[in-house]
């Protein structure tokens, strides 16, 4: 009798005719009337003393509403998670080229620019930390005030005895792995608009995947009582990560305190979000890898560092998943894991899609296609062999007690034929072209992890006039949550989506849900909200009966716009019960956590926060490779992903997913770096910091290897980060297959021909 | 300058700095926010609008040059519903975050009228100067060869 | 700002005399690019967009002229180019992006003398001369000497580049284009190569070779073109011209490639000829 698409069935997004259109308003198509533009200056310097921020050409502009210096701030003027380390404004010392020293409020874009030309910084040069080799050397200069030098954490994780175990292994494999910053580029830069009302409350509008958050960051960096701020988080063009803590929010929202109760405005260009926005780490990870001769893997022993640039922001944290995630979807019998995540003068690095996985993803699969090739094996086999499944422990001794699909995604790809006919698709190289067809195989944890509640609290309101309405309480940065929410909605109260409304995050409307995250979105909120659409039901129908003459709810249902007898055929429309309940009546608040795990490894007790977790999804990627032999340029000619992600709920939504992401992790296989030399970014906008282009990408064959993941609404499991993490390694397995073994990524065709060899004079 | 121009079927008149980008007065001083900026250095496509019927990046546009032309950004570009590339990108989930999409569809839109039969790689061919962070252009490719199919239709249906 | 909109060349070099310190601006895809950072800040601009006489493609017995302002599309899908010209074609088709490709010129791609301009290397080869006009007349030189070095050209004060002319070559030339960049579109050259090469009796009896991004300008090599001439064209042959040119480009290290890559490159290059080449030989 339902007239919707049943879950798991393909359906065209709630929210995406409006964006077709044009028509959807993101932060950045915010320009209220009577708008000021706020700026900051940057650093230009990766390192140095500030000796004095000279303002008064700048402040003596017509139409310079004000300019700001570190003195300026109120409040602790420390931005941050648990590393309160990043200033607002800069006043004695800036760590990277893009720290701001200044901020300028004008009344147009061009007088701001102006203005921020006319400021006249005085920074003393100090030595720049221009990675990890250089903020790792005995003697180096500081980038913070640490006992530790440079080292902003160091933990090991064990299981068993490694290095005992790895001497009596049949072959021990070692290889050192690098991986380059990379740069989120989601297309909407950061941005906001603010103003501060006559009672003081400043209201911000800006593309943020952490609006609650933000609330307490802003409020503890400018001492600012978390109730005076007020944030909402329309439709974000794009997130990854990087908009996962504070942007512009400070310096909005210190703009506004400035502006006389007039709305500002801060946009960064391209080339500030370069400059200044976040970065996936770079990390250099050094494996040692023991197994029997059989392929059983016995013991893996790694050093991972990962850059996290000028400030932490949740780098501790990256780290801590590289970590757990050092020894892939594999049984391995002993692990230990030794990481740092080091303080340099590069640009800040943050959360980015594959959290700390995506690196070390391109380690241990490098590790197991050298071990394959080393005992003469199919890679795919050994990877099968290996795949860690249900009631298992992982490299770090938790038991795999949810579901676990990492040997179905295997089996999958082994009867693709796109693996079955590799032989010949090599053989058939046309000239001057090397072919190869490599495997992948990764997982990425799912959620916060213990230690931090991955929580949400999901609201409905049956309005006036009988439609639903769903406050959002997780940014929607374009992976679809907010429209998954409806179809769940949908269902629960059996409605058509023109009965729903949807509210995206507002910290005045809808209630803390986390961040958009960790591949929990959809997962902690939907839970939540299947609970609160529960309860509306059973209130309707309740609130119904009375009116219907019916005395057992059970004899009622929720029918598209009505509450209905069927015994009976009567119905009482819901716009009539709508205008009838009390506002307060119409309204249902359910919240949802996610389990964690309580196996805690040795060495696990380093992190507090976010460490270890127990429900993962997994994948496994298939790229067919080609390289041309002239310029080394690499093409990935097919490519095919088969995912765990649970139960699907929308193959469309699933299938963007994968395929959005397995597009950035190609990226970061082949094109992406954020290179700087002497603390000074290289690519500076995208005719410089490449992403793949239409014309760079293959299609992208996506597969759901559907368990079922008994905790999740519908059974379902977030996929969101996990088809990050196999395209570099995916690619580079090919590439080892025609002789080219690489171990620093990207794979630019520059490495290629050097790998290549031949005559080079 | 006094500029007027023909605006999603509505003219407009405005007196302004014939040096400021398009792509402010279409978004700042006439409201419609259909076409955004994602780089402002013509790299990323996300600004394109059409003007007199052909693809023209806003962002490296000045406002003088708009000045007695007619200007298609896409909230108007279906007249009053949506154009079939939109309902395409719509349908077969080639919108994401949607912030690409809007230039997307106008560069589609004017590669299906002069090529109504596009192969998957004349596809990527033509959106190559349009950059989307999410989909990895799968679907987009879907759409628009879908949205090829449905105006074959329509035009078939016509005859 | 003043923009101006001229219908005419000589309107154009009209503006020009009243405004001396007026830019030109034809497509504004570097122009405007340059001015977001910084690099210019015209007071007045002379757009040529709306210049009739500047436009257009036009077959001229055994050359085809084009005007200054015609845009990149427009050479793209012209018949005649696509037919008699591959090389240009293939140039304006690996350019940039479509949308870019609506609004650049190639008058613009001239002027802005950039080492990587695509249509630079191809126009060299074919031997195409440069139309430049001012008040006091017209005068033509070879492209080649147009453009005198990274973003300098020929052109005096108040002079216009009105059109390149370029001869068609003889039936039976290969033509061919390629450029490396990082991505297939939207791509800066790291290398590109122009080639001509007339196969008679299954040798080489005519090579001309053009690179871009590998100097200051565009890089020609006499050696190889003579190493060439009379050989067979095998992969051998080409392979054994690339010494010389190793040694005849400039390269320099920047973000897109290091300087010792663009060099190996430019000499592979060559070796896709023998692929192209081929089937000419045996015929
Ligand atoms: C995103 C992007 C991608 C690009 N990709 C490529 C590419 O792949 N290959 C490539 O070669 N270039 C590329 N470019 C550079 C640029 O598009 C080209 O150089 C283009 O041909 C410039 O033409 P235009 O008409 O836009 O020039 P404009 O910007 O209008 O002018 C450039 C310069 O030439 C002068 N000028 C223009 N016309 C004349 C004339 N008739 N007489 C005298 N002076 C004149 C102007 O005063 C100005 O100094 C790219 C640019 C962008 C923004
Ligand atoms: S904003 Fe115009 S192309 Fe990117
Ligand atoms: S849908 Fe987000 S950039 Fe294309």
């Amino acid at each position: 009798m339902s007239p919707l698409p049943s879950m798991g069935s393909r359906s065209r997004r709630f929210d995406a005719p409006d964006k077709a259109l044009g028509r959807e308003r993101f932060a950045a198509d915010e320009y209220p009337e009577n708008l000021l533009w706020a700026g900051a200056l940057r650093a230009g310097a990766p390192h140095g003393l500030v000796r004095g921020v000279d303002t008064a050409r700048a402040e003596a502009m017509p139409g310079v509403v004000a300019v700001l210096t570190a003195g300026d701030v109120p409040g602790a003027n420390r931005q941050g998670f648990i590393y309160w380390d990043m200033p607002v404004l800069c006043g004695d010392k800036v760590r990277h080229a893009g720290d701001p020293v200044a901020l300028v409020v004008a009344e147009t874009r061009e007088i701001l620019a102006e203005a921020l030309l006319a400021i006249e910084p005085d920074i003393e040069p100090l030595p720049v930390v221009d990675g990890l080799d250089a903020a790792l050397a005995p003697d180096a200069p500081r980038v913070h005030d640490l006992e530790t030098g440079n080292v902003l954490k160091q933990a090991t994780v064990r299981k068993g005895d490694a290095r005992a175990a790895l001497d009596r292994c049949d072959v021990v494999i070692e290889e050192t792995f690098f991986t380059p910053q990379q740069a989120h580029c989601f297309l909407e830069t950061e941005n906001g608009t603010a103003r501060m009302d006559a009672a003081g409350i400043i209201h911000m509008t800006v593309s943020t995947q952490s609006p609650f958050r933000d609330r307490y960051e802003v409020g503890q960096a400018l001492g600012i009582p978390q109730e005076r701020l007020h944030v909402i988080a329309p439709f974000l063009g794009g997130g990854f990560g990087g908009k996962d803590g504070v942007t512009v929010q400070c310096l909005l929202a210190l703009a506004a305190m400035h502006a006389g109760g007039r709305p500002v405005k801060m946009w960064w260009s391209r080339e500030e979000s370069l400059l200044a926005g976040y970065k996936r780490h770079a990390a250099r990870m050094r494996f040692r890898l023991g197994a029997g001769a059989d392929g059983a893997l016995r013991a893996l022993v790694c050093d991972l560092d990962y850059d996290t640039g000028a400030y932490a922001h949740l780098g501790v944290e990256i780290m801590a998943l590289g970590l757990e995630h050092a020894s892939g979807p594999y049984r391995v019998e002993t692990l230990e894991a030794n990481g740092r995540c080091v303080y340099t003068n590069n640009p800040v690095a943050g959360a980015f899609r594959g959290f700390g996985v995506a690196q070390v993803s391109f380690a241990f699969e490098g590790m197991m296609d050298r071990l394959a090739d080393r005992l003469g094996m199919d890679p795919l086999e050994l990877r099968l062999q290996n795949a860690i499944r249900r009631g298992d422990r992982n490299g770090v001794g938790v038991a795999m007690t949810a579901s676990t699909g990492m040997a179905e995604c295997l089996a999958g790809l082994r009867e693709h034929p796109l693996w079955r006919t590799r032989g010949a698709w090599v053989r058939e190289a046309p000239p001057l072209t090397r072919r190869g067809v490599g495997v992948a195989a990764v997982l990425n944890g799912m959620g916060y992890g213990r230690g931090l509640a991955d929580m949400a609290v999901a609201k409905v309101r049956l309005t006036v006039d009988g439609r639903f309405r769903i406050y959002n309480g997780v940014s929607d940065m374009g992976q679809g949550n907010s429209p998954t929410f409806v179809r769940m909605a949908c269902h629960v109260l059996n409605q058509d989506e023109s009965g729903m409304e949807l509210v995206q995050p507002d910290t005045d409307r809808s209630h803390p849900s986390g961040s958009a995250a960790a591949g929990r979105t959809t997962y902690t909120y939907g839970k939540a909200l299947i609970r609160a659409c529960e309860a509306m039901r059973d209130k309707l129908l309740h609130r119904a009966a009375m009116a219907l003459l019916v005395d057992d709810v059970a004899d009622l249902e929720l029918a598209p716009g009505a509450v209905r007898h069927p015994a009976t055929g009567r119905a009482l429309p819901l716009a009539l019960l709508g205008s009838k309940l009390h506002p307060d009546d119409r309204c249902c608040v359910s919240e949802a956590m996610m389990p964690v795990t309580r196996d805690v490894p040795e060495g696990g007790e380093a992190f507090r926060l976010g460490f270890p977790h127990l429900i993962f999804p997994y994948a496994a990627h298939l790229a067919r490779v080609e390289v041309d032999e002239l310029t080394g340029r690499v093409a990935v000619a097919d490519y095919v992903a088969f995912t765990d992600g649970g139960r699907v709920l929308d193959p469309q939504t699933y299938e963007q997913q994968v395929q959005g992401a397995v597009a950035q992790g190609l990226g970061y296989a082949l094109w992406e770096d954020c290179a700087a030399e002497g603390g000074r970014l290289l690519a500076t906008d995208l005719s410089t910091y490449v992403i793949p282009g239409a014309g760079d990408l293959p299609d992208i064959e996506s597969h759901a290897v559907e368990t079922v993941e008994e905790s999740g609404p519908f059974g379902m499991k977030g996929i969101g980060e996990v088809g990050m993490n196999g395209p570099l390694p995916a690619v580079a397995s090919a590439l080892l297959r025609m002789g080219l073994p690489m171990t620093r990524a990207p794979f630019t065709p520059e490495r290629i021909l050097a790998a290549l060899g031949g005559d080079d004079s | 300058m006094i500029l007027s121009f023909t605006l999603d079927g509505e003219p407009r008149t405005l007196d302004l700095d014939p040096g400021l980008r398009a792509v402010d007065v279409l978004r700042e001083h006439c409201g419609v926010t259909a076409p955004k900026e994602g780089c402002g250095t013509g790299e990323c496509g996300a600004c394109a609008v059409l003007v007199d019927g052909e693809v023209r990046l806003s962002c490296l546009m000045l406002a003088a040059q708009l000045d007695g032309r007619t200007v298609t950004t896409a909230r108007g570009l279906g007249g009053a519903g949506p154009h079939p590339v939109q309902e395409a990108l719509a349908d077969r989930g080639g919108v994401q975050c949607g912030f690409c999409t809007p230039g997307v569809a106008v560069t589609a839109a004017a590669f299906l009228e002069r090529h109504p039969d596009p192969t998957r790689a004349e596809i990527r061919d033509a959106l190559s100067g349009n950059l989307c962070r999410c989909t990895g252009y799968h679907k987009i490719v879907d759409a628009v060869e879908d949205a090829a199919e449905r105006m074959r239709k329509e035009r078939g249906g016509r005859k | 700002m003043n923009v101006l909109f001229p219908a005419t060349a000589d309107a154009v070099l009209e503006a020009l005399r009243a405004h001396p310190d007026a830019r030109l601006m034809a497509g504004g895809t570097d122009l405007l690019v340059r001015r977001r950072a910084g690099a210019v800040a015209p007071g007045v601009l002379v757009c040529l967009e709306r210049v009739a006489d500047l436009n257009g493609v036009e077959v001229l017995g055994d050359a085809i002229r084009i005007g200054a302002a015609t845009t990149l599309t427009a050479i793209l899908e012209n018949g005649a180019i696509r037919e008699r010209l591959p090389l240009l074609r293939d140039a304006a088709g690996a350019f940039a992006s479509p949308p870019v490709r609506n609004m650049a010129t190639l008058g613009g791609n001239l002027c802005t003398a950039s080492p990587a301009a695509d249509t630079l290397p191809p126009l060299c080869v074919l031997g195409a001369e440069a139309e430049i006009l001012s008040s006091s007349g017209t005068r033509r030189m070879p492209v080649a000497d147009f453009v005198t070095g990274p973003g300098r050209t020929a052109l005096e004060p108040g002079e216009l580049l009105g059109s390149v002319t370029v001869p068609v070559p003889g039936g039976g030339t290969i033509q061919h284009f390629e450029k490396v960049g990082r991505r297939k579109a939207m791509a800066i050259a790291v290398v590109s190569l122009a080639a001509l090469l007339r196969v008679e009796g299954g040798v080489i009896a005519e090579a001309r070779l053009a690179w871009g991004s590998v100097g200051p300008t565009v890089v020609r090599c006499p050696e190889a073109e003579a190493l060439l001439a009379g050989r067979a064209p095998t992969l051998e042959t080409f392979r054994a011209a690339g010494e010389s040119v190793r040694r005849a480009v400039r390269p320099i290290d920047d973000v897109r490639a290091s300087a010792g890559y663009r060099r190996r490159v430019a000499a592979n290059l060559l070796l896709r000829l023998a692929e192209k080449a081929g089937p000419a030989a045996l015929g």
